[in-house]
């Protein structure tokens, strides 16, 4: 670092302002309720929030200091950090702020046939959609090449030996134009976050299908990422900031606090959306495996093998270079530590282990910590496949592997 | 050979003011992208050599795809140069561009000047717009507040005032606050599920 104050003296700086970009989506609820109920106010940290129109822009601002952290997708994290998009720059995860919530939503046409062919052969949903492309390939859409949806969208289609390219397009649709998109049938269909699954299925266009957790039960989607610079001349902002977030994600993960967080979200200043249509992707006590999850089950602990998980999908897919280290990237980057310290002073149970073994567990289990074992869900993926991190990533299988999202992405260089 | 530009901007009147800045020598053809959804199309068919895109725009996404259509030229961020603080100005008046035919960085820093400078007039008069506007709804919320005073609680003008003045005070807040958190509390009609769009 160029600044030429001490460490200590900056380090205790807790007047640091921390300017956060989110997007117009449910799972900005922590960060959206932290900041307006005083949660970080009371940990002496000011923050900043700005809603962007674009992934590009939170990557863009990151990268040259306009931002300092942001409520985002894993693979961006990893395609900032790496320069692969733009300009680099080195990121933290030291916070995951969500847990499922996306959705595959389908033009009402598409999603018809989907369910005829779902009934009538004895098919799943995803086989039934897979025998409709074979017949008449598609166009579907995605927010952006470096999200979980691209990511979770292509494992579960490739599940039922669906290629891109071959049997459908994908194409970048901004969650904001997707209705519209659909409505003209530029695509049929789309896989975004929430609510905007809900919003297409309002509007009367479109049909959700399946939603994350068909794909692997509580995925993780959205964290919180800072840039390393900050984190390091702000430790102790960043510790209060996560503690902020701690409360405000137990507030949000609770039903009874649903109607009052949807009204809050769908301010102007924020999604600008239907309270009901984000009132429908908030956790509930019915509808458990379409909505956000933001607590429960350990969601807002940086799991290093989660971030393995995504790196291995952008390898899968071309999005990220062979020759580049996997785990020393997840570990760079995922700082299960940071969370662990920011934590000490609030008596909550911390899982002791970074990594875990992905997809193994079907029904509830409980993880260990150094006082009471916290619940766990379901974690399993929808081919059954294990992820053991301990394992060498696997490589996408040659002939899954296409290369339209392009192996080098920065020519820059 | 003229560079080709596609504008892709919500503001057409600083689109017009950019595209005759742009035109006035031989150096540049500039094309304006269509409305709505038929962006990406319009780089299609245009192939232009850089793209000049007003960054409140969502289509940026969209766009950043479009390496996959011109596989033969690698696309370059004008913010992935090598020049930060350029990209910065860039960033911070609201516009970015993309460089798709590998044109030196030496051509397209005096157009994307011309942009920055075009845009960051453009925010600043949207910024004072948007403070008189704050101005208006604020004096507009005071008139209400005090009628509301006046007419409830039979108070006269100045009085309802020295109310509201005492309350902020008392409270820690500011004035215009109470004031629109007093008539928002006054004129809200019943809603439990608190569903009401409203502005902050």
């Amino acid at each position: 670092m160029s600044d030429s104050t001490s460490p200590t003296a900056v380090g205790k700086n807790r007047a640091a302002k921390l300017r956060v970009g989110l997007l117009r989506l449910t799972d900005s609820a922590p960060m959206v309720t932290a900041h307006e109920f005083g949660f970080f106010a009371d940990e002496g940290v000011e923050v900043e929030l700005t809603v962007e129109p674009s992934w590009a822009n939170i990557a863009d601002k990151l990268a040259f200091d306009a931002l300092d952290a942001a409520v985002v997708v894993p693979p961006l994290v990893f395609a900032v950090q790496l320069g692969l998009r733009g300009s680099a720059q080195p990121m933290f995860v030291p916070y995951v702020l969500s847990a499922g919530g996306n959705s595959v939503t389908l033009s009402s046409e598409l999603a018809g046939q989907v369910r005829q062919r779902a009934e009538h052969g004895g098919l799943s949903k995803l086989e039934g959609l897979a025998a409709c492309l074979r017949e008449r390939p598609a166009t579907l859409g995605v927010v952006h090449a470096f999200s979980t949806h691209n990511l979770l969208f292509r494992y579960w289609l490739a599940a039922a030996g669906i290629e891109a390219g071959r049997d459908v397009k994908l194409a970048v649709v901004p969650p904001a134009r997707a209705v519209e998109a659909l409505r003209d049938k530029q695509i049929a269909g789309f896989c975004a976050g929430a609510p905007w699954g809900e919003v297409a299925r309002r509007a009367g266009v479109g049909s959700m299908i399946a939603s994350s957790h068909e794909i692997w039960n509580s995925a993780p989607e959205k964290v919180f990422a800072v840039r390393a610079r900050w984190a390091q001349q702000y430790p102790e902002a960043l510790a209060g900031a996560m503690r902020a977030l701690l409360r405000s994600s137990r507030f949000c993960d609770d039903p009874e606090n649903a109607a009052y967080i949807a009204a809050l979200l769908s301010r102007r200043q924020y999604l600008n959306l239907d309270p009901h249509a984000i009132l429908a992707t908030l956790p509930s006590a019915t509808t458990a495996h379409t909505s956000c999850v933001f607590f429960r089950g350990a969601t807002t602990f940086p799991w290093r093998s989660q971030g393995l998980w995504f790196l291995s999908q952008m390898r899968r897919w071309g999005l990220i270079d062979d020759s580049i280290d996997l785990r020393t990237l997840a570990e760079r980057v995922y700082r299960p530590d940071l969370y662990r310290a920011a934590m000490a002073p609030l008596d909550e149970p911390t899982p002791v282990a970074d990594w875990k073994i992905e997809g193994r567990h079907d029904a509830s289990w409980s993880i260990s910590t150094e006082s009471t074992p916290i619940a766990m869900p379901s974690d399993r993926f929808c081919d059954g496949t294990i992820f053991d991190p301990a394992a060498l990533p696997p490589l996408g299988e040659s002939a899954m592997r296409i290369l339209d999202w392009g192996g080098r992405l920065d020519p820059s260089d | 050979m003229p560079l080709k530009i596609l504008l892709i901007d919500t503001d057409a009147d600083r689109a017009q003011a950019l595209e005759e800045v742009l035109c006035g020598s031989d150096y540049a053809q500039v094309l304006r992208a269509p409305e709505g959804t038929g962006r990406a199309d319009a780089v299609d068919r245009f192939k232009p050599d850089l793209i000049i895109v007003d960054m409140a725009l969502p289509d940026r996404d969209a766009l950043e795809d479009i390496r996959l259509v011109s596989a033969g030229h690698p696309i370059v961020m004008f913010a992935g140069s090598n020049d930060p603080a350029f990209a910065e100005e860039a960033i911070a008046a609201g516009v970015c561009s993309y460089n798709l035919s590998g044109v030196p960085l030496q051509d397209i820093k005096p157009i994307m000047a011309s942009a920055i400078a075009l845009f960051r007039r453009y925010r600043q008069v949207e910024d004072e717009l948007v403070e008189a506007r704050a101005k208006l709804d604020e004096r507009r919320l005071m008139e209400r507040a005090k009628a509301i005073l006046m007419q409830g609680r039979k108070m006269s003008e100045p009085e309802a005032y020295r109310w509201l003045q005492k309350t902020a005070m008392n409270q820690n807040r500011k004035l215009a606050q109470v004031v629109a958190m007093f008539v928002e509390q006054h004129d809200a009609p019943a809603d439990p599920g608190g569903a009401k769009r409203k502005q902050p």
